[in-house]
């Protein structure tokens, strides 16, 4: 404490971990990037991959690569990676929110529902309109399931209990809904059930990807703009008002990009969970507990921890892929259980 | 005496034809501390809420700085009046320092207002406080005396011409008490302040104006030796209470009596 004695009120605990923040999830992004593009049924050395990219700026360097590389790096690979990245990126962020709103470390975007509500959505948009279709469900289901359990978030308390039962609850009703419309649906048109309740990135195209990113970055600047109300908002509802917060119109806004975001990433990858649970319950312990801080590195976080969980889903089992969101389950699930029985320190 | 902050004229505030509070008419200067004070029930704590807002009168009206709290953005209350409430519990690990550091929120609009002057004003809150050498700790890891000394320094950084505070020293020991009174009385000097409280001797010691509340309506509003009369205490409580001089202060103390002491106060 007496090194901090010239400005005591800037003392934080977490300014030196935070300085490493940006350098780790760069070297780590790029490590996971080189695994995304580089290996798979079709290994693709790292300078043909390097070779691919050049090409596609219009630069001719590093080795040439074959016509077979590049439909497959850039064809295939590039898209599912950036997917991947944006899916994470958006469900971690989203799951810092829902914790935010709710004064709940358990809060995750799944969990409490709002996946499952906007597969319904997602599976009857495809069978009209492919994954654009399936998008725009997901958007429309999210937001609309986003508001169902605003009603849970009016009592919000850091008793996790009661909201996550309801969650649980409404989560396996909304998902027995997906099998309804799945199994009612044409199958040629519309994904089979295990893909929207376990999730996958095996269909990923430029197009899925282009449509994802636009609701994410929407999404994502408000979210990022809410940041220090988020902090207040952990205080409890009172303070929020009293520090003259517009309680109600925070929260309705924010589940609104809430059921957005999450809804497009489940329109083009089905529901992945345990990811907004999982990446702010590490990320916090580095950056402390400022949203700001706890939301940038989250993003670069959930963009690792999907890209991560889909790379182990591509090559566990070769040549069968199996769905990513067993994956992030298989790690998110025993941390859900630890979270849950863990006896509260104050 | 300068202008009243806060105006109160027939306040009501009836839930299912209850009224919780009735027919309240209140003027509070700034320089006043007046302190809130009755039995459990009798509307203290809705009065609190119908001053800051939280909740609108369903008849009268309650304007704090010449705006009307019914029609008030939230954005504007809190550049009016900053709350002391009993905190919930929270889970996540903020420091001191970022606990104080939103009690400056409201002004973030504010053009005038610098990141320089924030700090400015953050540590001169904990240093009034006394809660400097806890900057970098971890809220949750404080006493809960010296909890409420770093919410008493939000409510410094909030900055604002009034201040409510609601059982301010509750389930403090009688240090803290004293520090926490103390420090209010020091804020009264140029603000408006209005605390709820249950010890009837802080408020006998520390307040200039006490207002007892009884089955939601103020049925005495002055300064110590007048409102703390005997009879008065002993009917509003439904219990015998004797009135005796400080030894060595210029004000009353009440203490409980037995009836028989109620009934002859000098044996």
């Amino acid at each position: 404490m007496t090194d901090s004695t010239d400005s005591p009120h800037l003392a934080d605990p977490f300014a030196n971990r935070r300085r490493w923040a940006g350098p780790i999830m760069g070297l780590l992004v790029l490590a996971v990037a080189w695994g995304a593009l580089s290996l798979g049924a079709v290994p693709v050395p790292a300078d043909e991959v390097l070779g691919v990219l050049a090409r596609k700026l219009g630069l001719s360097v590093f080795t040439e690569p074959s016509a077979q590389a590049e439909a497959v790096v850039w064809g295939i690979r590039m898209p599912r990676m950036l997917l991947a990245f944006t899916v994470g990126a958006a469900l971690a962020l989203c799951g810092g929110v829902l914790q935010g709103l709710l004064r709940n470390n358990l809060a995750d975007p799944q969990l409490l529902g709002i996946g499952p509500g906007a597969a319904i959505g997602a599976a009857i948009g495809s069978s009209a309109g492919g994954v654009q279709g399936a998008i725009a469900g997901g958007v429309a289901a999210g937001v609309v399931t986003a508001f169902a359990i605003r009603r849970l978030s009016r009592r919000p308390s850091i008793d996790p209990t009661p909201i996550i039962l309801s969650g649980v609850a409404l989560g396996a009703a909304l998902s027995a809904w997906v099998g309804f419309v799945v199994f009612a649906a044409d199958r040629a048109t519309v994904p089979p059930i295990e893909f929207w309740l376990l999730g996958s990135l095996a269909g990923s195209t430029w197009r899925a990807f282009g449509t994802v990113i636009v609701f994410a970055t929407i999404a994502a600047i408000v979210m990022l703009a809410s940041a220090r109300i988020l902090d207040i908002f952990r205080l409890g509802e009172a303070d929020a008002r009293h520090l003259g917060i517009d309680v109600d119109l925070v929260r309705t806004i924010l589940l609104i990009a809430v059921g957005a975001a999450v809804g497009a990433t489940v329109g083009a990858a089905g529901v992945i969970a345990f990811v907004g649970l999982l990446v702010p319950f590490v990320v916090i312990r580095f950056t402390g507990p400022l949203h700001r801080h706890l939301f940038v590195v989250s993003l670069a976080g959930g963009a690792l921890f999907v890209a991560t969980a889909d790379l182990v889903a591509r090559l566990a089992i070769q040549p069968i892929e199996i769905p990513v969101g067993l994956v992030t389950a298989a790690v998110g699930g025993p941390v859900f259980l630890w979270l849950l029985t863990r006896r509260r320190d104050a | 005496m300068p202008e009243p902050t806060i105006v109160a004229t027939s306040a009501t505030y009836r839930v299912q034809g209850a009224a919780l509070v009735s027919n309240v008419d209140l003027e509070v200067a700034p320089g006043e501390l007046v302190a809130v004070i009755g039995p459990n029930g009798a509307g203290k704590s809705t009065l609190l809420n119908l001053l800051s807002g939280d909740l609108h009168p369903t008849e009268g009206e309650v304007l704090i700085n010449g705006i009307d709290t019914s029609r008030a953005l939230p954005g504007d209350l809190a550049l009016e009046r900053s709350i002391l409430t009993q905190r919930e519990p929270i889970d996540i690990p903020y420091t001191t320092t970022q606990m104080v550091a939103m009690g400056r929120f409201p002004h973030r609009r504010d053009e005038a207002n610098t990141r320089e002057r924030d700090s400015a004003v953050i540590a001169d809150a904990m240093a009034q406080t006394d809660t400097t050498r806890f900057a970098g700790r971890t809220y949750t890891t404080l006493s809960r005396g010296e909890q409420t000394r770093v919410s008493l320094a939000r409510v410094i950084a909030q900055a604002t011409p009034i201040i409510l505070l609601d059982e301010p020293t509750t389930a403090l020991d009688v240090a803290h008490q004293e520090r926490i009174m103390n420090l209010t009385a020091v804020l009264a000097e140029d603000r408006t302040v209005v605390a709820v409280l249950h010890d009837l001797n802080a408020a006998a010691v520390h307040a200039n104006r006490i207002l007892v509340m009884s089955e939601g309506a103020v049925v005495a509003d002055g300064g110590p030796r007048q409102v703390l009369q005997a009879d008065l205490l002993t009917s509003v409580y439904a219990q015998p209470m004797v009135v005796v001089d400080h030894p060595f202060r210029d004000c009353p103390l009440v203490l409980p009596a037995d009836n028989a002491q109620a009934l002859d106060p000098e044996p």
